[in-house]
Parts: structure tokens; C-alpha cells; sequence
């Protein structure tokens, strides 16, 4: 076990969270359970102010949440140094069975929280009130999701062991590697970049046909194979190595930081994306999320696309 | 909307924290404290991590010692020829030198021994060998500590080691290097390789050590293993396990300090929350009329949230740049103690300015969320006061 | 314009203790009516003038203003209503004494966000109302009894509200400056306010400008 201060501080935040989450989670239970909108009862009254407290506690954690996040990929990169074998974050993340898991779950609650609080905006907007019943229960169901995230980040870093030697992003990503990995390089680039591309162009015919729920499912399959090519393909043009495929290294100084981009842009583009199927709000909200959506994700499509075509002009030929 | 900022409700919490004065007042300074404590911390372990890590590579990278009874002993200089049979070792040279301790002053001196046709071990000494001359008449060169210890003690020119068996020896001072040379040039004596064996009462063919240079890094411990497997009863210290035992020491008392300051932490979220909570008349009626002429509970929040964000953020800043002077336009009198204890690093060197922005995050987030958070149920609980009861 | 119809208001101090501030009211006030809420204190017409301002939602019963209803809103949205409806005076005025004139005008506009240019202007309309232009920037401390007085009803016009209302507005005052405030309502109703003051002070009874004077007791209104 590592207990190195920036470690230390993330398990810190992470006990407020705990604390805080679990006092939002028995509001929302109570919420929940009780809500009526009509009635002028007390209890009424308190639980309308206890969804104030509710909500800001929701704000606060996401908040803290993202530079967290950040500050965690940092810190994986730390300990890289420490950690024999390991180059980059890559190489920490595999070092335990939860890892991978850990990493995947900080995602997904990043997509939850960012959703909850657009239908708490949305919610408010409206003098009934109509999603609070439904915000409530979905933060019930999102809040295990969240503690489960927290203890499986103590129980990570618990178990990182100094002693043991981990592989760095070159077996974990090579198409020799004994996992699913394998089985996605087996398929071919030109396959998957093909895929790419033409799920991005399903992304802009439904904006410009404004299908809300094709939309957001295009968006929902954008973010699994734009993560797949960016491994298989554009990664290596990124690095200009053909077996460098690591999904952490291009995070590093050494490529400019252009790895949180990369994800900023990806992420941005695919949340809005879901947004505009998965919410109910007006038609100008709505053309404003579209828009956003397609901004970010068309900008994402370049800026990776840039790196072969560079390349290409550069050297004349492909990887 | 003008833009996503509202500096309207910016100005008003800035006015709103100036009209509760003292209070703010006094939780701005216990916070700027506490951030700049954490923040030195950090400094101090930073500049000494890298001042450590440029000393070590300073360091020889193995040192061979002898051993009976569990002690360090003298070892036989023929042992060399042993160690530089050994594929892959550049050079070894036995090393004459030991701790003089100087009555008068009740210090330590530490007498290096130099033989002049050798190659150094250490280019410090190299560069001092040939500016000095050690002729036949003893004489010494020594650091500026030991010339201020012997002008204390009416020494000038010249200095009396007395030897174990009673005896004395006069050295004569040769010279005086300067600072820069290295970082324990504080209380070295340099000398003849000869002196330093009379004084200590070693014979010709004794040393004290003797240190390996290894052609290629990589492979010190590989070589160091092939030294102590030729001799048995040596100590073969690499240059990695002084930089771990360093690094433990070190650790540990970093970490012993962060439990203190987690305990210090908690203690000030239950300070902020109880401050934040207990609300005089005055402020539950300014609420109320906010709210009475058209706030809603999430502008109160916003403000307060604004109030929260002013004070930490100001605070955090404050601490960080009190700590930057203090650590290293100070040098962190007292604090610095803490963390180095040992023999061989003298007090007197300077804490290097070393920037990183890691740290700034680190000290960050142990502070500012801390804060918003604890006064995120008292704003909570004042914004939905209702107005009504508080206006009558 | 404003309508409370059988409206019940029962604090509750604790579990066995409550007070009932009304008992089934019923109220229809004209738009551009002045009406004076007459009583003792206690009498009930502070709570009137609360649930009228949607301050308090009545424990049966139900308050409609503009044909909208309002017992019933979420305190958001009862925020609202009272930022875009409601100016409000208070008895003690309730400046912030440390800000300035302007500041304290501007007030519940802040959150608001508006562009300095709309602000500004918002601003010069109740200053010249008021009479209060050439003190802007003065500390509100530093300001004479009827200026304050003027500062605390240009901020309640600042948004231009339909409703004015007015709890005891001259119960810390001179008589000078009582009928200074009188002579101010006159000019509020000559631009189509609609009134509602509640007040014990005789002063207000028997003015020409004033439509109507209701007297409240024990909660109940007496015809």
C-alpha cells in the first residue's frame, strides 16, 4: 500500500463525498417516497427545502469531481514512477484486478452526475416541478454506483503492491495480449476506422434530420469506437509509433497534453449527444444541446483525423 | 444575461463578508495558517527530495566496509585488487578518513585523507588536490566551518590533533575551500592520506573503505552482490540503499505529519461548520429581506456559495505564497528541523527553489473543497429560512 | 386584481401550541385600488399582506392575483412572483446600512444578472421618482430619515411592480415624515398601483385617495 500524500488527499475527498452522498441519498429516499406537489402539508414544505440541500450536494460532489478526476490521472502517473514496469498510468490501472473496473466506473458516474444535474436545471425550470420524483429515484439507483466507485478506489490503491512487477502499455495493448484486447485488434483497422467514420456520419444525418432518439443511440456507440480506434489507430499516428497503442501515454507532457482533449471533446460531444435524447426540455434548449453536441464531436473527429493526414503529408506514407 | 458570472452577486458577497468582519477576519487567518503550513510541508519535502537526489548522485556508487562484531572495522587495502578483478568495475580506491572530534568546540571534524598521484574519487577533491599542495610538512585544507570552530578557539595557523595514544599533531592550515565545493564541505578536513592514518592510528596497509565506480549503472547491484559474495564479512552499501533509507526516514515523518494535519483538518471543518451555522439576528434578517424582495433560495445559495469560494480561495492563496516566503526566503526556521535530522546533511545548506505545480493542486484540494463543503448545510440552512417568520 | 378566498393561516408554535393568525378571509381588491388594512397588532393584517406576497402559503385555502394562484407555488417560482409583482416596505425600511443608494436599489435585481446599460436605467426612473438622484452613491448610513424613506420605496418600484404593499410603514416615524409618506402613496396611485397598507396609525384613516379601509380582527374580517 502507497500512502503517498496525493493519494492521502483523494481518500479524503472521498470520505466527504461518502458523507455528503449518503446525506443527499436519505433525502432522496425520503423525496422519493413523499413527494407530492399539490399538497400544502408541513411535511411537503420540508421536503421542498430538503431538495434544495439535495441538489447542491449533487452540484458540489460533480464539481469537485472533474479536476478530480484529472488530478487521479495525475496521480496514477506518479505512481508509475514508483511502480516497476509501469511507464505510465496504463501500467497502474493494470497493476490490480480493479483497475480497469475503477477506471470505467469514474467514467460512466461522470456521464450520471453531468446528466442529473441537466434534469435538476430542467426540472426547476417548471413551476410543478414534474421531474423531481424521477430525478430522485435516479439518484437513488446512481448513488450505489457512486459509493461503489469509492470503495473501489480505497481498495485499489490498498492494493497496489510495490513488490510486484506490472506490464507497461505495450503488453497490455498489444494484439497479443491474452484479454478482449486481442480479440479487438483482431478485427482489423480498417474495419474498425471504417466504423468510425460512418458512425459519425449517422451522427450527422440525425442531427440534420433532428432524430432525437437515433441521435443520442449514434452518440451512445460514438463513445465505444471512437475509445476502440483511438487505441487501435489514431493513437499510433498520435505517437508515430505503430505498436504504441496506450490510451494514458498521449496524457503526458510529452505529446503536448493533447490526450485531455482528445477526451474533453469526446466526452462534451457525446454527453450533449445523450442529453438530447434522454431529456425533456424545449425546443430551444434542445436545438442548443444538438448543436453543442455536433460541435464537439465534429471537432473530435478532426483533430484525430489530423494526426494521420499529417503524418501522410509528413512522410508519404501510412503506418 | 451579460455573461455566466454575476458580479453583481460577487460584489455583494464581498460586501456581505466585510460586514461580518471579524468573523471572517478570523477564519481567513486560521486558514491562510493551515494552508500555509500544508503548503511548506510540501515545499520543504520537495527541496529536500531534490537536494537529496543531486547529493546522492554525489555519492559513491558502492561502498565496501568491514565488519566484526556487528562493527564497522578497518579493511585491508589488498581487498582493491579483489574488487577490481571484477568485470565491469571502472575503479576502486580505498578511502582514509574518520571523525576527529574537536574538544574545545565539542564538534565533529571529519578528516578526509588524499593521496595526490591517485585519481579521485570525487571530483571535489580533485579539484582540491590540485589546488593545495600536501608536501612532505603536514598540512591541511579545510572547510569553512572548521576555520570558524578553530578561530573560536584562538586556533589560526595551525592545529593540535591529539592521537590515541595521547600524543599530538600539529597540522598546518594550508587553505580554506570555498563553499560551492560540496554540501558536507562544512566541517572536511583535508589532508595526506599519511595524516589522517597517524591520527586515527591506522596502519599502511588499513583503510577506512573503499569505494567502486561502476562503468555502466545498471549494473551496481549486480556488483555489489559480486563484492559481498568475495567477501563475506563486508557491508556493500550502492548509493540506491543510502537514497531508500534517506527516502524512508523522510517518508515516515512526512507521513506522521500528515496524520497530525488530517487530524488538524477535521477539527477546522468542525470550526467552519459551527461558525457558519451559528447566525446572529442581523444576518437571518438580511436573508429574509432578500428573500421577501424577490431572491430565490438558489440566489442565496449562489451567494453564499460566493462567500465560501472568496474566503478559501483567498485564503488558499494567501497560505501558499506565505509558505513560498517562508520556505525559501526564510529558509523555514523550525519547520526544516523536522525533516532533516541526519548527520551527514549539515544545517547549513539552502533549500532549493524547486516549483511544482503538483503541489499547488495537492494543497488545493486538501483545503478549498474542505471548506465549501463544511458550509454547505449552514448556507443551506439559511438560505431556506422562511422569510416570514424573520421579517415580523 | 387580487383575491383570497377563504383563506386560514395557523402557526404552529409547537405540538400542542398554535395560533391562527386567519380564519376563513375573503378579499377581492380591485386593480389600482388603495385599500388599508386597519387592526391591532396582531390582529392578523401582517399575514394578509404575507400571503398576498406569496411570504407565507395559507393552511387552506387559496390566494389568486392576476388569476394566477400563488398559495401554492414552489418557493422558486414564489420568488419569482414577488420580484415581477410584489414591491414591498417594510416597517424598519431594511436597508443594508453599508451599502450605497444605488446598491441598495438595485438590489433584487442582482440576481438577475441584467446588462449594466438596463440596470442603470431601471435605476434613474425610481431615483427621479423618488426624488433621490443627486444622492446615488451616498452611503444609506449617512443619509436623513426621509431619505432612507425614499431610498426603501424607490427600491420596492425598482422593477416596477403592480402591487405596493406596506406593513406599518409609519410605526417609526415623525409625524413630518409620515405625511411625507402619504403624499408619496398619492403619487404611487396616481400611477395605477395597486395598495394594500396595513397600518394602525389614524393618520391613514379617513384620506380622500383611499378607497377603502377594511378592519382586521382576531384573525377575521369585519364588513
Amino acid at each position: 500500500m502507497i500512502l503517498s500524500p496525493e493519494i492521502l488527499t483523494i481518500l479524503i475527498l472521498n470520505a466527504i463525498f461518502a458523507l455528503f452522498g449518503t446525506v443527499a441519498f436519505v433525502l432522496s429516499v425520503r423525496i422519493f417516497l413523499k413527494w407530492d406537489a399539490n399538497a400544502t402539508t408541513k411535511t411537503q414544505y420540508a421536503l421542498e427545502k430538503q431538495s434544495y440541500l439535495a441538489a447542491t450536494i449533487v452540484k458540489y460532489i460533480f464539481a469537485i469531481k472533474v479536476p478530480l478526476f484529472l488530478f487521479f490521472i495525475f496521480t496514477l502517473d506518479k505512481i508509475s514512477n514508483v511502480l516497476t514496469g509501469a511507464m505510465c498510468g496504463a501500467g497502474v490501472v493494470d497493476a490490480t484486478d480493479y483497475g480497469n473496473y475503477l477506471f470505467v466506473l469514474k467514467i460512466i458516474n461522470l456521464y450520471i452526475f453531468a446528466y442529473w444535474i441537466v434534469l435538476h436545471n430542467e426540472d426547476v425550470k417548471h413551476e410543478n416541478q414534474p421531474y423531481t420524483k424521477l430525478k430522485f429515484g435516479f439518484f437513488i439507483v446512481a448513488f450505489f454506483l457512486f459509493i461503489g466507485e469509492i470503495i473501489l478506489e480505497g481498495i485499489m490503491f490498498g492494493a497496489i503492491d510495490l513488490e510486484e512487477m506490472v506490464s507497461c502499455c505495450g503488453t497490455i495493448y498489444s494484439s497479443s495480449a491474452g484479454s478482449y484486447m486481442a480479440q479487438i485488434f483482431a478485427i482489423g483497422n480498417t474495419t474498425l476506422v471504417s466504423i468510425f467514420y460512418l458512425n459519425y456520419l449517422l451522427i450527422t444525418l440525425f442531427f440534420f434530420l433532428k432524430r432525437r432518439y437515433l441521435y443520442s443511440v449514434a452518440n451512445l456507440l460514438f463513445i465505444v469506437i471512437s475509445i476502440v480506434t483511438l487505441i487501435t489507430f489514431f493513437g499510433t499516428y498520435i505517437y508515430e509509433l505503430p505498436s504504441h497503442h496506450c490510451a494514458f501515454c498521449y496524457l503526458q507532457s510529452d505529446y503536448y497534453y493533447v490526450g485531455y482533449l482528445i477526451y474533453a471533446l469526446l466526452f462534451l460531444g457525446t454527453f450533449y449527444g445523450l442529453v438530447t435524447g434522454f431529456i425533456e426540455t424545449d425546443a430551444k434548449n434542445r436545438l442548443r444541446n444538438y448543436k453543442i453536441s455536433f460541435a464537439f464531436n465534429t471537432l473530435y473527429v478532426i483533430l484525430l483525423s489530423l494526426y494521420p493526414i499529417i503524418f501522410y503529408i509528413k512522410n508519404g506514407v501510412w503506418l | 444575461m451579460k455573461s455566466k458570472i454575476n458580479f453583481y452577486l460577487i460584489e455583494y458577497a464581498i460586501n456581505a463578508l466585510l460586514r461580518q468582519r471579524s468573523k471572517n477576519i478570523f477564519i481567513v487567518v486560521v486558514f491562510t495558517l493551515l494552508t500555509a503550513l500544508l503548503s511548506s510541508i510540501f515545499y520543504i519535502t520537495n527541496s529536500i527530495k531534490y537536494e537529496l537526489d543531486s547529493t546522492v548522485e554525489a555519492l559513491p556508487q558502492i561502498i565496501v566496509q568491514n565488519m566484526k562484531a556487528g562493527r564497522h572495522y578497518d579493511i585491508n587495502v589488498d581487498r582493491v585488487d579483489d574488487i577490481l578483478s571484477i568485470n565491469g568495475v571502472s575503479d576502486a580506491t580505498a578511502r582514509v578518513w574518520g571523525y576527529y572530534y574537536f574538544e574545545h568546540a565539542g564538534v565533529y571534524f571529519t578528516l578526509v585523507g588524499v593521496d595526490q598521484f591517485e585519481t579521485q574519487y570525487k571530483e571535489s577533491l580533485a579539484k582540491i588536490v590540485k589546488s593545495f599542495d600536501f608536501d612532505a610538512n603536514s598540512s591541511m585544507v579545510v572547510g569553512q566551518g572548521v576555520q570558524r570552530s578553530m578561530e573560536q578557539n584562538y586556533y589560526k595557523e595551525y592545529l593540535n590533533f591529539v592521537k590515541p595514544d595521547g600524543s599530538m599533531k600539529r597540522v598546518a592550515l594550508g587553505g580554506v575551500f570555498d563553499a560551492q565545493t560540496t554540501l558536507e564541505s562544512n566541517d572536511v578536513i583535508v589532508m595526506s592520506k599519511e595524516d589522517v592514518r597517524e591520527i586515527f592510528d591506522m596502519s599502511q596497509e588499513s583503510a577506512t573503505d573503499i569505494v567502486v565506480t561502476v562503468a555502466n549503472p545498471e549494473e551496481i547491484s549486480t556488483i555489489a552482490s559480486k563484492i559481498k559474495l568475495l567477501n563475506p564479512n563486508a557491508r556493500v552499501i550502492t548509493n540506491e540503499d543510502l537514497r531508500v533509507s534517506y527516502q524512508n526516514i523522510f517518508n515516515y515523518k512526512s507521513g506522521v505529519f500528515l496524520a497530525l494535519f488530517i487530524i488538524a483538518l477535521f477539527t477546522f471543518f468542525v470550526i467552519i461548520y459551527d461558525k457558519a451555522s451559528g447566525l446572529s439576528s442581523e444576518e437571518k434578517r438580511e436573508i429574509g429581506i432578500l428573500k421577501a424582495i424577490g431572491w430565490r433560495v438558489e440566489d442565496v445559495l449562489k451567494e453564499k456559495f460566493y462567500e465560501s469560494a472568496i474566503v478559501s480561495v483567498f485564503a488558499y492563496v494567501m497560505g501558499v505564497m506565505f509558505a513560498l516566503f517562508f520556505v525559501y526566503v526564510l529558509q523555514a526556521p523550525l519547520l526544516r528541523e523536522i525533516f532533516v535530522g541526519f548527520s551527514d546533511l549539515k544545517p547549513t545548506f539552502e533549500l532549493p527553489f524547486i516549483f511544482d505545480v503538483q503541489t499547488l493542486f495537492l494543497v488545493f484540494f486538501l483545503s478549498v473543497p474542505i471548506y465549501v463543503a463544511a458550509t454547505i448545510i449552514p448556507s443551506w440552512r439559511v438560505a431556506t429560512l422562511d422569510a416570514d417568520e424573520v421579517i415580523r | 386584481m387580487i383575491q383570497l378566498r377563504d383563506v386560514t393561516k395557523i402557526y404552529e408554535l409547537n405540538k400542542n401550541d398554535s395560533v391562527t393568525a386567519l380564519a376563513d378571509v375573503n378579499l377581492d381588491i380591485k386593480e389600482g385600488e388603495l385599500v388599508v388594512l386597519k387592526g391591532a397588532s396582531g390582529s392578523g393584517k401582517s399575514s394578509i399582506l404575507s400571503i398576498i406576497a406569496a411570504l407565507s402559503k395559507p393552511t387552506s385555502g387559496e390566494v389568486l392575483v392576476d388569476g394566477k394562484k400563488i398559495s401554492k407555488l414552489l418557493d422558486n417560482f414564489a420568488s419569482v412572483y414577488r420580484r415581477d409583482n410584489i414591491g414591498f416596505i417594510f416597517q424598519k425600511y431594511n436597508l443594508v446600512p453599508t451599502l450605497s443608494v444605488r446598491d441598495n436599489i438595485l438590489l433584487p435585481l442582482v440576481p438577475l444578472n441584467l446588462e449594466e446599460s438596463v440596470a442603470q436605467e431601471k435605476l434613474n426612473v425610481v431615483m427621479k421618482l423618488f426624488a433621490i438622484e443627486h444622492k446615488e452613491s451616498a452611503i444609506v448610513k449617512n443619509l436623513s430619515g426621509g431619505e432612507q424613506q425614499r431610498v426603501a420605496i424607490a427600491r420596492a418600484n425598482v422593477n416596477s411592480p403592480k402591487i405596493i404593499l406596506a406593513d406599518e410603514p409609519t410605526a417609526n416615524l415623525d409625524e413630518k415624515l409620515s405625511l411625507a409618506f402619504i403624499e408619496i402613496l398619492r403619487e404611487l396611485k396616481s400611477l395605477g398601483k395597486t395598495i394594500v397598507i396595513a397600518t394602525h396609525d389614524p393618520l391613514f384613516f379617513g384620506l380622500d385617495f383611499v378607497d377603502r379601509e377594511i378592519e382586521v380582527h382576531n384573525g377575521k374580517i369585519l364588513l
